[in-house]
């Protein structure tokens, strides 16, 4: 009864059979073996599974691996470019925008998709838009500053 | 620190890289061939009796390996050692990895099953047929302790599972001399702090050996490595534990039951095992802090000076007896918080019910002995018309008396509590403030302002315990032991072996601070090895990512280990070239005599010569160059161990932090809106500011969570309604204030460097912070705050539905 999907994740193209059941976090983990997708509830309140979707953020514990058949997915994985930190996560490592790590992956994929539609957020909209991402460790203080880093330092890299 | 190059600098994060690329590595990360996935059995009722378990019907679908039921835990284990929470307890209680004959509370362990996917041991679960009896459920504290009521042990023929006191200074004579006697009801409600990442357990045994290896989120080496060893009577057993996805006390104790029913999957069926614990099952089994209640009374002078406190508590310990007393007996580490005050008697019952054990959280009995002072210093002012900072002011210690003996025999390393309160109420304008709420009422709103004060004890000491139970045949372990390893490597970086795991507290960046600063080197030359491994990392029962010991045990070892290498690398440099140690300087990894060009050498150099080249190493001199230290604290002494008197050095290091809370109450709906959140700390040295301040944003922001509403909730049966982080109100980014943190530390003269805890930080005071500030915002109505958590509804009742009642539940 498996399904065969072709899934986009990080650029390269997987086949896979998969179980209707399977959840989207668990294809990633399991069977891609792209573990930087942590799963903290399985039912959509932490967002530690957050990844891109055809460019925008979803939990991917609310999608069924043969949802992302022939779409696009960006991981945790994705972001670095050899070893090159992109914006968002080279503000995370300077801000000490997390501690245990495990909600991090999860965050910059929000922050990262925050700032795609919304270059120069205000504290506010950060706050707002991490509110799905939830952290028990830091009490988000230099998770939001590391988010407003990012964009500035995205504004001055565009000019 | 002006002198210092890394110590008290900002530093590059070493685990941040892998964090942000999602290269950490935490136990569900791993695999193994032919690893099997295992489900946990749990009970549904709140209390019942178990009258029989088959698994046939179960084991009938061939991915199905294995299935443990009671039987088999009672068969093939021996019930843990009984713990020194439960000394108390005039009769020994067996208690099993999973439940025997009884289970009582929702989701308690009792069985297992091992299949070839998680979808199969998820479908065997449901086929597994339980006949359960269902028993009365006991779930209110008050009812629990009635003759009347169901009994949890049917061995203890009643709920109230231990009760004792303990008495500090002439506590009759204070409340004889008192002007006044201010009485007081509080409560604090069950929480926890819901570590993202939920257990994970892998576990390997090799039978030909008889050896077992497990890979678990835990945060104490031992409680694993010994509950393993009790249970499965093995002695081969290694435990790794990798990146742990939070702990805050949640991985500490509970968990160990489920390393035995995984390990005994992997022992039924010759197969490795995984299982991983899902979000629903860690809310309600995982493990809870205590609901408390104290009857508290303070003999009280009319200038404000707290002659003596007294406190009975209540404490709701769910059903299992093996942490029946730690809310109380941690209420030794901060039993005087701040305070001069000559006399105190606590008296303590803790009683079993039908609800989720009690487990170490952030602090544990510390955020309630907190709550007790810091409440009843507000009850002394009002009763008393004076301020709250006038009346904390004269009970304070001054900084001039430090190092202070407490009444219980703590001592206090260093603080300036009344600095702290000055510099705060400075910082926040606290004259302003009160000035704005002035304008704030006319104009019909509620702003409120809370200024408390509280210690942070760090370090540990069991053998406090033995001021409790006296009667204590055993003692339990005192004082800590944590050890580190340094070695230069022959390309002259260096790698470093903690002996503990961490749970997000840095301690690959910060000890690699430390040991840059005392070996001068850099601390990108340093790497630190992740993850503990027992049959590698030179641990002791201080390995504990709990309890405040980073700073002062894994610091301590570190220092003392990288002393040590510092030693070894001068007297090679030395002998190489032909120079005295005494001449030589080390900088960025390069010893040599100042300003000569000719004698110098790198760590590189000396690092091929220890490793490689036996003739130019000094005669007698160790080859190699590696230290290990095992650090204990050197001044733990008198009262480590407490005598007739029961004089006990509960902790050992002493932070402290005055805090301010400002809210604003919506009447129409009980909402509190924390304008801002205030913290004047002393940490001691703070070896990195972004670490430590994140230590007191997250810890203030989980104490402010869990005033304001989280928490667990029971029904009348015993069910849990709190199952899920929305139900449990978890605050996001959206509701979680900006916590401002201002430093003004006193040095420890004990330590390493100064330093001083971090940790469970502002957990400790800010459930305090909250009340006081919502009490000052409802001032108008004239109402008390006494229990926590102010959620919406409870502030709303307090502001539109009480005509200050009192409503003493007990």
């Amino acid at each position: 009864m498996k399904q065969t999907i072709r899934v986009t994740v990080n650029g390269r193209v997987y086949q896979e059979d998969v179980e209707p059941r399977i959840l989207l976090a668990h294809f990633l983990r399991e069977n891609i073996g792209l573990t930087g997708t942590h799963i903290g509830c399985v039912v959509g309140e932490c967002g530690a599974c957050s990844v891109l979707l055809d460019s925008k953020v979803v939990k991917s514990c609310l999608h069924f691996a043969v949802q992302a058949d022939g779409r696009e997915i960006t991981t945790i994985e994705g972001l670095a470019k050899d070893g090159e930190l992109n914006p968002v996560q080279e503000a995370f490592v300077k801000n000490y925008a997390f501690q245990c790590g495990y909600c991090t992956p999860g965050m910059v994929m929000t922050s990262y998709a925050l700032l795609q539609t919304n270059p120069n957020p205000t504290e506010a909209e950060i706050r707002k838009a991490l509110a799905g991402n939830l952290c028990m460790c830091t009490g988000y203080v230099q998770i939001v500053d590391a988010v407003k880093e990012a964009a500035k330092q995205q504004s001055t890299a565009k000019v | 620190m002006a002198d210092k190059k890394y110590i008290g600098a900002r530093s590059r994060s070493k685990e941040g890289p892998r964090h942000v690329t999602g290269r950490g590595l935490y136990t569900d990360d791993f695999t193994l061939p032919g690893i099997l996935q295992a489900m946990i059995l749990r009970s549904p009722h709140a209390h019942a009796k178990i009258n029989s378990v088959d698994p046939s019907e179960a084991l009938k679908n061939p991915d199905v390996m294995a299935v443990v039921t009671p039987e088999d835990v009672k068969r093939q284990t021996k019930p843990f050692k009984p713990g020194r929470y439960a000394a108390g307890l005039k009769r020994p209680i067996d208690e099993y990895a999973g439940a025997i004959e009884k289970v009582r509370y929702v989701g308690e362990p009792l069985g297992a099953v091992a299949a070839r996917s998680r979808g199969a041991a998820e479908d065997a679960l449901e086929l597994i047929q339980v006949d359960y009896e269902p028993l009365r459920p006991v779930v209110d504290v008050r009812e629990a302790i009635k003759p009347s009521s169901a009994t949890l042990f049917d061995e203890l023929g009643t709920n109230l599972a231990w009760q004792g006191s303990l008495q500090y200074g002439d506590i009759a004579a204070a409340f004889k001399s008192a002007d006044r006697v201010v009485k007081e009801n509080l409560k604090i409600h069950r929480y926890s702090s819901t570590p993202l990442e939920p257990f994970v357990v892998i576990a390997s045994y090799d039978a030909a050996s008889k050896r077992l290896t497990v890979w678990v989120t835990a945060q104490v080496p031992e409680v694993i490595y010994d509950g393993v060893r009790e249970a499965l009577g093995l002695e081969d057993v290694r435990v790794i534990i990798p990146d742990v996805g939070g702990g805050f006390g949640q991985k500490i104790h509970l968990i160990r039951k489920y390393v035995v029913l995984v390990s005994l999957l992997a022992m039924k069926t010759g197969r490795p095992v995984k299982w991983i614990e899902d979000r629903s099952e860690h809310m309600m089994a995982g493990g809870h802090a205590c609901a408390q209640e104290f009857e508290a009374e303070a003999a009280v002078k009319n200038d404000g000076t707290v002659l003596g406190l007294r406190f009975n508590e209540y404490d709701d310990v769910g059903g299992s007896i093996s942490t029946l007393t730690i809310h109380f007996t941690n209420k030794l580490n901060n039993l005087s918080n701040t305070y001069r005050t000559p006399a105190i008697h606590m008296i303590g019952n803790a009683v079993v019910t039908n609800k989720c054990p009690v487990i170490p959280n952030r602090g544990i009995g510390k955020p309630g002995m907190c709550y007790i002072w810091e409440r009843m210093m507000d009850r002394v002012a009002q009763e008393l018309n004076l301020t709250p900072i006038e009346v904390r002011r004269k009970n304070l210690i001054q900084p001039n008396e430090m190092p202070y003996r407490t009444i219980s025999g703590n001592v206090y390393d260093s603080g300036d509590y009344p600095g702290l309160l000055s510099t705060l109420l400075e910082k926040i304008d606290y004259d302003k403030l009160r000035e704005e709420q002035k304008k704030a009422r006319e104009q019909g709103r509620l702003m409120g302002i809370g200024i408390v004060i509280g210690v942070e004890p760090g370090g540990r000491n069991a053998a406090r315990d033995m001021a409790i139970f006296p009667e204590m045949k055993e003692p339990p372990g005192s004082g800590g032991v944590n050890g580190a390893t340094i070695k230069l490597e022959k390309n002259g970086t260096l790698s470093l072996h903690l002996g503990s795991p961490n749970c997000g507290q840095a301690h690959e960046t910060t000890t690699a601070q430390v040991a840059a600063e005392v070996l001068g080197t850099t601390p990108d030359q340093i790497s630190t090895s992740i993850p503990f491994d027992s049959d590698l990392s030179p641990w002791g029962v201080a390995a504990a990512n709990s309890g405040n010991n980073f700073h002062l045990y894994d610091i301590g070892a570190i220092h003392g280990a990288a002393t040590k290498l510092r030693e070894k690398v001068l007297r090679l440099a030395a002998h190489v070239l032909s120079t005295d140690p005494k001449e030589l300087t080390i900088e960025n990894g390069v010893v040599q005599v100042p300003g000569s060009a000719m004698k110098k050498i790198t760590f590189a150099e000396l690092g091929r010569i220890a490793y490689n080249n036996q003739h130019l190493i000094p005669e007698g001199m160790e080859a190699g160059l590696q230290a290990t230290h095992y650090y204990t604290f050197p001044h733990a002494k008198p009262n480590i161990v407490p005598g007739a008197d029961r004089l006990v050095r509960a902790q050992f290091t002493f932070s402290a932090g005055a805090h301010a809370a400002i809210v604003e109450v919506d009447k129409t709906t009980g909402m509190v809106e924390v304008k801002r959140y205030m913290i004047v700390g002393d940490n001691g040295t703070v070896i990195n500011p972004d670490v430590v301040n994140g230590q007191v944003y997250g810890s203030a922001a989980h104490g402010i969570a869990v005033a304001l509403g989280e928490g667990f909730i029971y029904s009348s049966e015993g069910q849990p309604l709190t199952i899920t982080y929305l139900d449990y109100g978890k605050c996001s980014a959206a509701e979680t204030p900006r916590v401002e943190v201002v430093h003004r530390p006193s040095p420890s003269p004990f330590t390493s460097v100064g330093q001083k805890a971090a940790g469970e930080g502002a957990a400790i005071p800010s459930p305090a912070a909250i009340a006081s500030a919502v009490e000052d915002a409802l001032q108008p109505f004239g109402v008390k705050v006494r229990e926590l958590p102010l959620s919406p509804e409870a502030v709303w009742r307090l502001a539109n539905d009480n005509p200050e009642t009192e409503r003493r539940s007990f």
